[in-house]
This record gives C-alpha cells, sequence and structure tokens, in this order.
C-alpha cells in the first residue's frame, strides 16, 4: 500500500473529533450575536407570539408579556440589560438559574 | 410570524422539525435562536477543533463567523438535508478558508530531494481504534503546521491536490511535493516508538 492511500484509509477510520463541549461562553456570544443581527434585519418576534410558540419565557420576559403593552415593547431583547448575559458571554458556568433562560441552559451543567 | 419576513420554504420529504426550527429563527424568534444554538454548537465546536487542532485561539470566531453565515443563509434552506448537515457544510467552508489563508501565509519549506513515497506502514496491525485516534492527534499536533494543514486538508476533507492547488493559488506540483513531505513526516512519527 503506498502512502497516499494509507492516509486515506487512516482518516477514514480516524475521525478526530473528541467529544468535547462548546464553552458555555461560546455559546452566550454566539446567542448574542445572532439576537444582534436579527435587531439589525428589523424588530424580534413579540414575546407574546414567542410564548404561543410554545417557547418559555424568563420571568422578566413574561412580566412583559402579560403587561398590556405595544408591539415595541414586546419586540426589544431584555437580555441586553440583564446579569445573565453579562455573566453568561464572560464566566464559564456560571451561576445563572433562571428557568427559560437561555444563558442559563447553556451552561454545561 | 411577520410579514417583511422570507420564510424558508418546505421540500417535500423535508426534515421537518429543522424546518420548523429555522423558519422560526427566521422570523426572528429569540427562543428560537436559543434553541438552534444550543442544539447545533457541541458538533460545530468539536468539527471546527478536530481541523484546527492544535490552534484552539481560532476555533470560537470561526464557529461564530459558522453560526453568523447559517443565519443569513437560513431562508435558502429547505429542508432538504439534517439542519446539521447544512451547518456543518458551512463549517467545513470556513474550515477550508482557514486553511487557504494559513497556507497563504506560511512560507513554504525549503526544497529538497525526495526519498519518499514509500510503503506505508501497516495501520490495523499497529493500533486499535482509540489508540490510532489519539495518535493521530498526537503526531499532527506535534507537524509543522503547513504541513499538518495540508494533511487534513487532503485527508480528512477529501480534497485533491490540485483543488488545494487551486484555492491557495499554488501550483499542483508545490502541493504534491508539499503533501510529499507531510505524509514523510507523518509516517516517521507513526513508526517512532514514542509516538503513543
Amino acid at each position: 500500500m503506498n502512502e497516499d492511500l494509507w492516509l486515506e484509509q487512516l482518516a477514514e477510520t480516524i475521525p478526530l473529533e473528541e467529544s468535547v463541549l462548546a464553552p458555555s461562553c461560546l455559546k452566550s456570544r454566539v446567542y448574542s450575536a445572532l439576537i444582534l443581527a436579527a435587531e439589525s434585519e428589523g424588530p424580534l418576534l413579540p414575546l407574546t407570539e414567542t410564548k404561543q410558540a410554545g417557547r418559555g419565557l424568563c420571568v422578566f420576559e413574561h412580566l412583559v408579556q402579560i403587561l398590556p403593552s405595544p408591539d415595541a415593547v414586546q419586540s426589544f431583547q431584555y437580555c441586553k440589560v440583564c446579569h445573565a448575559r453579562v455573566l453568561g458571554e464572560r464566566v464559564e458556568n456560571a451561576p445563572i438559574y433562571w428557568p427559560c433562560c437561555p444563558y442559563s441552559e447553556f451552561q454545561n451543567r | 410570524m411577520r410579514r417583511d419576513v422570507r420564510l424558508p420554504v418546505a421540500l417535500p420529504n423535508s426534515h421537518e422539525s429543522d424546518l420548523a426550527l429555522a423558519q422560526a429563527v427566521v422570523a426572528r424568534d429569540r427562543k428560537a435562536a436559543a434553541e438552534f444554538v444550543q442544539i447545533h454548537s457541541d458538533a460545530l465546536y468539536r468539527y471546527v477543533r478536530s481541523r484546527l487542532q492544535p490552534r484552539f485561539e481560532f476555533v470560537e470566531d470561526i464557529v461564530q463567523e459558522v453560526f453568523l453565515t447559517a443565519w443569513k443563509s437560513l431562508p435558502r434552506y429547505r429542508g432538504e438535508a439534517p439542519l446539521r448537515s447544512w451547518l456543518l457544510g458551512i463549517a467545513r467552508h470556513k474550515v477550508e478558508d482557514h486553511y487557504r489563508e494559513r497556507l497563504r501565509i506560511i512560507p513554504l519549506p525549503d526544497e529538497a530531494e525526495d526519498t519518499l513515497p514509500l510503503v506505508g506502514p501497516d495501520i490495523d496491525a499497529a493500533l486499535d481504534q482509540a489508540r490510532a485516534q489519539q495518535a493521530a492527534g498526537k503526531i499532527l499536533t506535534a507537524l509543522p503546521e503547513i504541513y499538518r494543514l495540508v494533511l487534513l486538508w487532503r485527508y480528512w476533507e477529501h480534497r485533491s491536490a490540485e483543488e488545494m492547488a487551486e484555492r491557495t493559488g499554488k501550483t499542483p506540483k508545490a502541493i504534491e511535493r508539499l503533501l510529499a513531505r507531510a505524509r514523510q513526516e507523518f509516517r516517521a512519527l507513526w513508526l517512532a516508538p514514542s509516538h503513543e
């Protein structure tokens, strides 16, 4: 067997991927970047519609969602002003435990 | 769903749950975006990390670029393939962009007489799968970056020397010579008693 073929077979049998998880800080930063990009295209889906689609809201979003508020208020990204985002982006496995908070759910616990 | 959003359209036999998630992300549902990141980030991270080892400092930026590129392209996702495969396809392009960029920057080693190619060692006889994976990872890490990149590109990303030459602006002959020397180095380390 020549070296070229040998390496082809080696690569075929050896995937190289290790069983590691993406750091929670990376997931948090990626999510923040995606939301920023989404906001640059237009308003986010109002929280009421997110809830109707069956997706959970955190306690702060829930408060906003039950208030009689216009779409602009419902579409605001409250994570921007939340300590959970700041912690999630900077601290690996940050002590965030809010239910339905993306930054809490990104933690590798 | 908001009327100003161009949603992905399903093809027959599409991956329905993947398509539904893509549609929700495109509709700017923040929680769908979180689910999108949560579901796919580990696989993308693992893939990019394996292809960039040991230069892990580039991994996180590339993973973020993959997600942002995917987000821009999601309206064109039709569910004809699993979302994971579609994302890994984007990741593969990003990794190849990285290889191309690094190969442009790193100078080619001095020309030398090629004593190889010779016969490759027997994989099966040498190691079991787990040990072989560990050994290959170690050897790739130990190689000079330019050798590591061409080997990963050629054998783990299945690109021909011609394709690599075209994408880097080098001649196919230069890439072939580089590959020959990279194989030679890899083989020498593989056969060395200390490579495990």
